[in-house]
């Protein structure tokens, strides 16, 4: 799973004063409603395959069914990646972004 | 990870029809234009929406295995059918009860192919919203019908 991502790097940063900048920008792995696949198999994939408890991936299932979209996990870029790519193993469309916060 | 979890039972006529969807969707699988075939551009959606290039990559990186990964499964849910190149004995009682076993990781691999192959079939059917139904279009109770069998499978899995 490791190098998908290309390294997101710009030869131009002064490393000091990039040191004391705000920290690794932050990835999501959002998770998109559509009209085929199962409310229980959605659930049942965020709850195995993240590790949520019961109540957190119903939470999660109903907001990507209720809002079109969730976020189901936040971190670096080469593990949402990681994770997409399992959402995709199990024919969920699921995407890569930076966090907007 | 060969210990039984999940016991299916279905129909021999039902093993038969499955086995024949899974099969034709093994050959989609293995057609080498399969990645212009828009069921399968549906397997390997973009993983980034608004980047064309960085989609590109991914997927470059990332699509062929997972459709290797689709083959595997659709291996698995053919051999545990027992019906990997054999035919159904002609002899047997079609409305008898097949009693399959399933290991975790086979269970996650039949998991994994009923939902392609909704995903495939809603590709074909052009269903795009929740309430897109015929009906009158038999392919709909394919459709259903496997959409019932994969959330029965679910329930045991979660009750497991």
């Amino acid at each position: 799973m490791a190098g998908v991502a290309s390294p997101d790097l710009d030869l131009d940063v002064d490393l000091e004063t990039d040191l004391t900048a705000a920290p690794p920008a932050s990835w999501q792995t959002v998770v998109w409603n559509d009209p085929v696949n199962l409310m229980s198999y959605v659930t049942h994939i965020f709850r195995t395959y993240f590790g949520y408890d019961a109540a957190t991936a119903n939470r999660l299932m109903l907001a990507v069914h209720h809002d079109g979209h969730a976020v189901v996990a936040r971190g670096p870029r080469e593990v949402m990646e990681a994770h997409v790519q399992a959402m995709h193993d199990f024919g969920l469309w699921a995407t890569v972004r930076k966090d907007p916060a | 990870m060969s210990e039984r979890v999940v016991v299916l039972e279905i129909s021999g006529l039902e093993a038969l029809h499955l086995a024949g969807i899974v099969g034709q969707f093994r050959d989609l699988l293995a057609d080498s234009r399969a990645g212009e075939d828009p069921a399968v551009e549906r397997l390997l959606p973009d993983a980034y929406p608004d980047d064309a290039a960085a989609s590109r990559e991914f997927r470059r990186l990332t699509g062929g295995d997972l459709l290797e990964r689709r083959s595997q499964d659709v291996a698995t849910v053919l051999h545990t059918l027992g019906l990997d190149g054999a035919d159904l004995d002609p002899e047997s009682d079609p409305d008898a009860t097949i009693a399959v076993a399933l290991g975790e990781t086979e269970a996650l691999a039949w998991m994994r192919t009923l939902s392609a192959l909704r995903l495939v079939m809603a590709t074909r059917l052009g269903i795009q919203n929740d309430d897109d139904h015929d009906p009158e279009d038999p392919r709909y109770g394919v459709y259903d019908w496997i959409g019932y069998r994969l959330d029965g499978l679910v329930a045991t899995l979660d009750r497991a």
